[in-house]
């Protein structure tokens, strides 16, 4: 059974697409973030994480978190299903890269708006939001960036 | 290393053989037929051939021993090579080494592919990246259009321009998929795929294959119009240039710089040298960066360089003169077998209505998922 975040106010059990990518808020006042490791050495980033640091080949990195705010690199609306059963999310969709002040590039889906209102240099935060409801009738969620 | 030269090369129309389109066809039976058409090019018989490598991605175990059971069986060593759309620039890599190395005087470099329809199932992305729908290459391919747009100018209707440069090349070429011309309007009025990419920015895709023969010099049946080998350069991943974003702050060469600056050092020749060019088009856009990558000019001046007609088959520098990926077809196992067999027959002055008078060297530039890119220099 994958552990379920709280229940919310849609009154569905919220269930992470997959577990490790993201830290999930004890309280309220806490906000989710990316899990990503830090080189200790090169000081290079990976999300998500990694066992060695593929630029200096080194195995000394930390777990840190992601700044929760960036600036949209790249964007694109994908107008069709992508192949193979994956994903389950609307269509179409707005997939994007996320730039980072830690001195990383995410790859995202986004929220928040509509696919065609983003643009690059917009200014977007993380949120953890509904990718689809599975057959249980779970909301099963997934990291996000949405405009600030 | 001894020299290695081109004996010859078979290629099948590239085309939907699926008994409607065109007749009824699996990837052996089109692999068969082109080893066949390059051993006659060549005046060799199979019994000449001592190594054998053959690219594929989707047709199985032992695809290229499947084809090649229908054409002679003389137990020698087969090997299968899977490398994305890299696959054919691989297998050729391997059989020129062979050659050079001299285990071995006349190899043979095939490519065979029977497509699976509708978007290409790549396995290369993480299963968490498929869950969050990232495995789209026309997506992926959007995103680097839109950099491409903000960084260096470049337009939507360069991007078009170049379907249609593509689509009319491909006309001259009655081995490529599509045999008829578009406009830049039917470009912009075709199906958005992952914007700002339309359908007619795509490559189609195509079943089909190519097979070269490369031998030791004594071996050739003919000295006339001789095409060598002058370099054939295979790279991979290079830190900083991760799909999927990663760091900020690296900055080296990609895998299209590192593959053709060695080549261009192997060779002796630099970009200004080819007479013409075979540049991996999967996407319209994607052709104006490979240009750059390759080194011919500017990111910034390859959109207004191709307005001018400067890539055009009678430019200063033709690019993708038999249609490339976008009018010929995109059978991933044998594309870049059928850019090498395009710059060899150029070469040989063979090319007919597309030739491009007096061309001596070309280069041959493929990039696939994993990452990888090959790119192979041919002299004549």
């Amino acid at each position: 059974m994958v552990k379920t975040m709280n229940i919310k106010a849609s009154g569905k059990n919220e269930v992470p697409f997959m577990e490790g990518l993201w830290s999930i808020p004890s309280s309220l006042d806490e906000k989710p973030q990316l899990i990503a490791s830090k080189c200790k050495v090169c000081g290079e980033i990976f999300f998500p994480k990694k066992q060695i640091c593929t630029y200096c080949m080194s195995r000394d990195l930390e777990v840190i978190k992601l700044s929760r705010k960036g600036k949209i690199y790249s964007i694109t609306v994908v107008m069709q299903k992508p192949p193979g059963p994956w994903y389950r999310g609307l269509v179409p969709y707005a997939v994007g890269y996320v730039e980072l002040p830690d001195g990383i590039r995410v790859e995202t889906l986004f929220t928040g708006c509509e696919p065609d209102a983003l643009e690059i240099g917009m200014e977007v935060e993380l949120v953890i939001a509904k990718l689809y409801e599975n057959e249980e009738g779970n909301n099963i969620m997934a990291h996000k960036f949405r405009p600030v | 290393m001894r020299e290695v030269v081109i004996a010859g090369i078979g290629v099948t129309k590239f085309d939907l053989y699926d008994g409607e389109k065109a007749p009824l066809k699996e990837s052996y039976d089109l692999g068969g037929e082109a080893i066949i058409e390059a051993l006659e090019y060549a005046g060799m018989e199979w019994k000449d051939i001592q190594s054998a490598y053959i690219g594929s991605c989707y047709q199985g175990v032992g695809a290229g021993q499947q084809a090649i059971k229908e054409v002679g069986l003389t137990g020698i060593p087969i090997v299968n090579i899977e490398n994305a759309c890299s696959s054919g620039g691989s297998a050729f890599r391997l059989a020129y080494r062979d050659v050079a190395a001299g285990f071995c005087d006349v190899a043979l470099a095939g490519g065979l592919e029977k497509m699976p329809r509708g978007l290409i199932q790549a396995t290369s992305w993480r299963e968490w990246e498929r869950r969050l729908g990232f495995n789209v290459q026309p997506a992926s391919y959007a995103m680097a259009a839109v950099r491409h747009m903000e960084e260096y100018g470049s337009t939507l209707e360069q991007f078009a321009k170049v379907t249609v440069k593509n689509r009319q090349n491909a006309v001259l070429n009655p081995k490529a998929r599509f045999q008829k011309e578009v406009t830049i309007e039917e470009v912009f009025n075709s199906r958005m795929i992952s914007k700002p990419l339309r359908l007619f920015n795509c490559c189609p895709l195509a079943d089909g294959a190519a097979a070269a023969i490369l031998c030791s010099k004594d071996k050739v049946n003919s000295n006339d119009r001789l095409v060598w080998v002058a370099a054939t350069v295979l790279s991979s991943g290079v830190y900083g240039h991760e799909r999927g974003g990663g760091s900020v702050n690296i900055k080296l060469p990609g895998r299209t710089e590192r593959s053709s600056r060695e080549a261009y050092e192997i060779s002796g020749c630099g970009p200004e040298d080819m007479d013409i060019v075979q540049a991996y088009d999967t996407m319209s856009s994607y052709e104006l960066v490979s240009i750059a990558e390759l080194g011919l000019c500017k990111h910034e001046d390859a959109g207004p360089l191709l307005e001018k007609g400067y890539f055009d088959l009678d430019g200063k520098i033709p690019v993708n003169t038999d249609g490339g990926l976008i009018g010929r077809g995109h059978p991933l196992g044998a594309t870049a077998l059928a850019q090498i067999a395009e710059a060899f027959f150029q070469l040989r002055d063979e090319a007919g209505p597309r030739q491009v008078p007096g061309a001596k060297v070309g280069l041959c530039h493929s990039m696939g998922a994993g990452p990888s890119c090959t790119v192979t220099i041919l002299k004549r």
